[in-house]
C-alpha cells in the first residue's frame, strides 16, 4: 500500500487507484458530471479539479492516477473559485429555470449552480448544439440542456457496447448525434436508454412521459422493486406518480439505482427499462369470470368464482382421483406464491403433480 | 437444473453475475446472451474489453459472436459430440486436474472411458467444427485458471438436454474450475423467477430446497410441519402433464402461464383439453389458455403485490408493492390463500413475509433468510441489494459462490454421456432444421411486451430466418410471405435472408401468437426433466406470397441490418 497526503490527512491506496477513488472512500465530496465508475474517466466536465503540490495547474480527480507521496487538496479557496467560474461558465448557455430544464430527469447542473453560489449573470449566448429528428418511441435528447460530457455517447460504447451515438461537431456547436443522423431505430442502438440514465443534466429523457405530459422525475415516488423479465433479476426504481389513476398510483417511468449498489451494476435493458405499459393496460382482467351454461364467459364476485373454482378442482378428484388433478405453478410469480402453489397440490390433495412454467 | 443438483450437489449458478468480468476465459454455449440477458453479456462485453477471451459455440451467428475470439458454429443438437471431444483433448493431453479430480470427484474413470472414441477429426464430420478449434479451445479452457462456463436453453430444451448438462460438467470437473471466484458453470435462467419457482418446490420430484418427495425423512419432516400425510410418488412433470392432458389429466389449476401458447406441439394439446373437466386460471392478462378456462380468477402484477424473485445467481430479492391493482385484480398469494381455504385448508397467512418464513423453516440453506433482513441489507450501503443462498443462519452473509469448501454433493460426480441425435432430424420431406429462440425486443408470450407501443414499433411482426442459399432453392426472396411446415402445424410469417442461420437451418422467435412458434415444436421430453426439444426439430418452408415492399421489410433481426457484409438478398 502507498501513501499520500489528502486534505492534511495520511490517507493509504491501492495501484491504479484514482484521487476521486481514494477521496470519496475518505467520504470527500468532489462535484463530478461527466464522471460514471463503469466507464473510462474522460476529464471532460472540468467540475472535480483538485489540486496537487508542485503542479501549476489544477487536476481532473475523476482521471488522476494517485501516486506515493502526492500532496492533494480537494477544498480551498482557489479551489472553490474555480467551481463558481465554471458553473458560471455553463449557465451562460444553459437554462436557468427548472421548469425549462428539468422537464423529466433532475438537472443536477443547476443543483450545483446553486451550491456553489455561481453568478448567474455572466451573459447569455442561445444554445446552438444541433438537434435531430428521430421517430424513436423511448429516447428524447434536448440539445439546449446538453453540456457535451459525453457520459451518454462513452456509456453506449463501453458498457452497452454498441456505439449508436457519437459526439458530432465542433466547439459550441457539438452535440450528441448518430450516422448520418439516423433515427436510434435505424442505428445499433438496442434501446437499453442507458443514455438517459447517465446523463447528469436531464438532456436525454424517455420520450412517452414527456409526450402524455406526466410529472417529471422530481415530483415521483421511487419504489425499488425486482425486474419481472428475464432471470439476471436486476434492481430498479418504479417511479410512481401517487395522484395517478385516481389515487391508485401509476408508473411513470423506470430508473436505475446507482452503479455498484445492484446486481445489474445500475445497468438496464429495453425492457427493464422501458416494458411498463402492460401493468396499466386497459387489457388487464379487473373481474374474476366464470363460464356459464352457454360456453360463454361471464364476470362475477369473489366469492362466486372461488366457490366455483373450489367445487370444480374438487369435483375432479371426486370423479377421477388426485392424481388426475394437475398443478402448473408460475416462474413469473413469486416464491411465496409458488410455495403455497406446491403446498395446495401436497397438502391438499396429496399429490407431487405440480410443476413451474420454466422446468429444464 | 437437474443434471446440475445430480452431479454437483446444487441446481443453480454456481458463481456470480459480478464475477463474470474478472473472467479471463469464457465458454459461451447455447445462449444469445445480449438478447435474452444483456445485462449479463454486458458483463461479458466488460470482461472482453479487459482482456478476456470469448469462445461461443452456437449453431446461430450472434450479436456476441462479434465479439468472440472464436465462433463454433456447430451442426444443431451436436453438443455432446463437441463437449466430449474437448474431454478428450484435455484427457489426452493431460491438461486434467489430478489433484482435484482425486479429491473433490468420483466416477472419473468411467468418463475417460467415455470420451476415448471422441476424438476432435471425428467430432470435426459431425459437429462441423475444425478439430484444431475443438483443440484450441479445450486447451484455452483448461489452461485458463479463471475460466467459466455460461449456458441456457440451447443446451437444455433437447430431448438429450440432461445428457448436454452432463457433458458440460464434465468438463468442469477434470479441470477443476469450481469453488473458485469467475469459474464454474453458470445456467443463466430465463424468467424472472425460475430458481424461485424450482428452490420453492414447484416441482414434482422435489420439496422446497430441493429436497426429494421420496426420501422418507425429508417426507416425514414436512408431514409433522403441515400436519397430513404426503404422497412419496414423485409427480408428473409438465411435459407429461400435458401430455396426459385429457387422458390422466382432468383438470388443472394453471398460474401465470399460457400453456396454449407456450408448450410445444400445441395441436394436439388442445385436443386434449377439449376433454378435460374443469380449469381454473389465474392470470393478469386474457390469454389463449383462456379458451379453455372455466374460472378466471384476476391477478396482480409484480408491480401490484409484496414478495421475493430468487434470480439466476441465487440471489433473493425483494419485488414491492408500488401501485394499487385495477379493478378488483388480487395478488396470486391472497387468491391461493383463499382458494385454499375454501378447499378445506385452514391458512391464515397475513403477509408473503409470512409465507417465506415458514417455507425457510424446513430448508437448511434458506434459513438466515428472511423479508426483514433483505429490508436491512437493502437499507444499507455497504454490498450489493439481496441476500444468495445458502444462508443457513441470521448471520451468514450469503453465498457469492459455491462449492468453495468442497463440493456440496460431497463428491462432484462424472458422468459418461454418449451422442444421440436429436429426435427429429431432417429428411426428404422436411429438409431443414427449424430451431426457436427469443429475441432482445420481445418476452415469451409476449402479453406484457407486445402491449408496449416502443418494443413493436422496433420489432411488430413474426419472422422466420432462412439462410439465401436455401431461399434461393425456394424461390424465396427477403420479406416474402412463407409457410414453415413441420410434422405438427404449420405457420405462415415473413422471411428474412440471413447468414445468421447456417445453411440447412432456419430460426424463428417464440413470442408471435399470430404465428406460434409451438404449433412446430416437437413435444419429445428430455428423459430426466421433461424439457421439452424446442431448439431442435425438421421443418420445411415454401413461398406463399410475395411481398412488394419486402425491401423496407426489417423487423429487428439483429445481423439482416448490422453484420458486416452480411445484408444479403443473393
Amino acid at each position: 500500500m502507498s501513501k499520500l497526503t489528502l486534505n492534511g490527512r495520511t490517507v493509504c491506496f491501492a495501484e491504479g487507484e484514482t484521487l476521486l477513488d481514494i477521496a470519496s472512500r475518505q467520504g470527500l465530496e468532489i462535484p463530478t458530471l461527466c464522471h460514471d465508475p463503469r466507464l473510462e474517466p474522460a476529464g471532460a466536465c472540468r467540475s472535480c479539479l483538485v489540486e496537487v503540490d508542485g503542479e501549476r495547474l489544477m487536476t481532473p480527480a475523476c482521471a488522476r492516477v494517485a501516486q506515493a507521496g502526492m500532496v492533494v487538496m480537494t477544498e480551498n479557496e482557489r479551489i472553490d473559485r474555480h467551481r463558481q467560474t465554471l458553473m458560471a461558465l455553463y449557465m451562460t448557455d444553459h437554462p436557468h429555470e427548472r421548469e425549462v430544464s428539468e422537464v423529466g430527469s433532475p438537472d443536477l447542473l443547476l443543483d450545483m449552480a446553486a451550491e456553489f453560489d455561481a453568478p448567474m449573470d455572466w451573459g447569455w449566448m442561445e444554445p446552438m448544439r444541433g438537434d435531430r429528428e428521430d421517430r424513436n418511441p423511448y429516447v428524447d435528447f434536448n440539445p439546449d440542456t446538453c453540456i457535451a460530457c459525453a457520459r451518454c455517447v462513452r456509456y453506449c460504447e463501453e458498457v452497452e457496447g454498441v456505439s449508436a451515438i457519437t459526439l458530432a461537431g465542433r466547439g459550441s456547436h457539438t452535440t450528441i448525434s448518430t450516422v448520418e443522423e439516423k433515427s436510434l431505430l435505424d442505428t445499433t442502438c438496442e434501446l437499453c436508454g442507458g443514455c438517459i440514465d447517465v446523463c447528469p443534466t436531464g438532456a436525454m429523457n424517455e420520450k412517452l412521459p414527456l409526450m402524455r405530459g406526466q410529472k417529471p422525475e422530481r415530483e415521483l415516488v421511487k419504489v425499488r422493486s425486482t425486474c419481472n423479465f428475464c432471470g439476471v433479476g436486476c434492481q430498479f426504481d418504479l417511479n410512481v406518480d401517487l395522484e395517478g389513476r385516481d389515487g391508485k398510483g401509476q408508473i411513470v417511468k423506470v430508473t436505475s439505482p446507482p452503479p455498484g449498489t445492484t446486481t445489474n451494476d445500475g445497468n438496464l435493458c429495453v425492457k427493464g427499462r422501458f416494458a411498463y405499459d402492460f401493468v396499466h393496460h386497459n387489457d388487464r382482467l379487473t373481474q374474476p369470470l366464470v363460464r356459464g351454461e352457454d360456453g360463454v364467459l361471464y364476470p362475477t364476485t369473489w366469492e362466486d368464482a372461488l366457490e366455483r373454482a373450489a367445487e370444480g378442482l374438487l369435483g375432479v378428484v371426486e370423479r377421477h382421483g388426485a392424481d388426475a388433478l394437475g398443478f402448473v405453478s408460475s416462474s413469473r410469480c413469486t416464491m411465496e406464491e409458488n410455495f403455497l402453489v406446491q403446498k395446495m397440490a401436497r397438502a391438499l390433495f396429496r399429490a407431487n403433480h405440480v410443476h413451474q412454467c420454466a422446468a429444464t | 437444473m437437474a443434471g446440475l443438483v445430480e452431479t454437483f450437489g446444487a441446481g443453480a449458478m454456481t458463481n456470480s453475475i459480478g464475477e463474470i468480468r474478472d473472467a479471463d476465459f469464457l465458454f459461451v454455449i447455447g445462449s444469445n446472451t445480449s438478447e435474452a440477458h444483456p445485462i449479463i453479456a454486458m458483463e461479458m462485453k466488460r470482461a472482453v474489453r479487459k482482456g478476456a477471451t470469448l469462445v461461443v459455440a452456437d449453431p446461430r451467428a450472434i450479436w456476441m459472436t462479434s465479439i468472440a475470439k472464436k465462433h463454433l458454429q456447430l451442426n444443431p443438437g451436436t453438443d455432446v459430440w463437441l463437449l466430449n471431444a474437448m474431454a478428450h483433448v484435455i484427457v489426452a493431453e493431460d491438461l486434467i486436474n489430478r489433484e482435484f479430480i482425486e479429491n473433490q470427484t468420483e466416477n472419473f474413470k468411467q468418463v475417460k472411458e467415455a470420451v476415448a472414441s471422441y476424438t476432435p477429426e471425428k467430432a470435426e464430420q459431425i459437429t462441423g467444427i475444425s478439430a484444431d478449434d475443438i483443440r484450441w479451445t479445450a486447451r484455452q479452457y483448461a489452461t485458463t485458471e479463471k475460466a467459466g462456463i455460461y449456458y441456457t436453453l440451447g443446451i437444455t430444451e433437447h430431448a438429450h438436454g440432461t445428457d448436454n448438462v452432463y457433458a458440460l460438467a464434465n468438463l468442469v470437473l477434470m479441470t477443476g474450475h469450481l469453488g473458485k471466484p469467475s469459474t464454474g458453470m453458470n445456467p443463466l435462467r430465463g424468467q424472472n423467477n425460475v430458481q424461485g419457482a424450482n428452490d420453492a418446490g414447484a416441482t414434482p420430484m422435489f420439496f422446497p430446497g430441493y429436497q426429494r418427495v421420496d426420501d422418507p425423512e425429508v417426507r416425514v419432516k414436512y408431514e409433522k410441519s403441515w400436519g397430513v400425510p404426503l404422497s412419496p410418488v414423485p409427480g408428473l412433470n409438465l411435459n407429461e402433464m400435458m401430455k396426459t392432458v385429457g387422458e390422466q389429466m382432468r383438470g388443472f389449476f394453471v398460474m401465470g402461464e399460457d400453456i396454449v401458447l407456450s408448450e410445444p406441439n400445441v395441436l394436439e394439446l388442445e385436443k386434449g383439453l377439449n376433454n378435460v373437466d374443469f380449469i381454473v386460471m389465474q392470470d393478469a392478462f386474457m390469454n389463449e389458455t383462456a379458451r379453455f378456462a372455466d374460472v378466471i380468477l384476476p391477478a396482480a402484477v409484480f408491480a401490484e403485490k409484496e414478495g421475493t424473485f430468487t434470480n439466476s445467481e441465487r440471489r433473493i430479492q425483494r419485488v414491492r408493492k408500488a401501485v394499487e391493482p385495477p379493478g378488483e385484480a388480487l395478488p396470486d398469494w391472497e387468491i391461493l390463500v383463499m382458494l385454499a381455504n375454501k378447499m378445506g385448508a385452514n391458512w391464515s397467512y397475513k403477509d408473503p413475509a409470512e409465507v417465506y418464513a415458514e417455507m425457510v423453516k424446513d430448508v437448511p440453506q434458506f434459513a438466515g433468510i428472511s423479508h426483514e433482513k433483505l429490508e436491512k441489507i437493502d437499507a444499507g450501503e455497504e454490498g450489493i441489494a439481496g441476500l444468495q443462498w445458502p444462508c443457513p443462519d441470521a448471520d451468514h452473509p450469503g453465498t457469492k459462490f459455491l462449492h468453495e469448501d468442497g463440493i456440496l454433493r460431497g463428491k462432484g460426480l462424472f458422468m459418461p454421456v454418449h451422442y444421440i441425435p436429436p429426435a427429429e432430424l431432417p429428411d426428404e420431406d422436411y429438409g431443414l432444421f427449424l430451431s426457436t429462440g427469443r429475441t432482445l425486443y420481445h418476452y415469451n408470450a409476449a402479453t406484457q411486451t407486445r402491449r408496449e407501443s416502443g418494443l413493436d414499433a422496433k420489432q411488430s411482426e413474426a419472422f422466420v430466418e432462412l439462410h439465401p442459399s436455401d431461399a434461393r432453392k425456394r424461390g424465396v426472396h427477403h420479406g416474402d410471405m412463407v409457410e414453415v411446415t413441420t410434422r405438427r402445424g404449420s405457420v405462415q410469417l415473413r422471411a428474412i435472408l440471413s447468414r445468421q442461420v447456417r445453411p440447412g437451418c432456419i430460426w424463428m422467435p417464440l413470442h408471435f401468437a399470430e404465428a406460434r412458434a409451438n404449433v412446430l415444436t416437437n413435444d419429445v421430453g428430455d428423459a430426466v426433466t421433461g424439457t421439452a426439444e424446442y431448439k431442435v426439430c425438421a421443418a420445411e418452408v415454401r413461398l406463399v406470397e410475395s411481398m412488394p415492399d419486402n425491401e423496407a421489410f426489417f423487423p429487428g433481426s439483429y445481423y439482416y441490418e448490422k453484420g458486416p457484409g452480411l445484408h444479403v438478398d443473393d
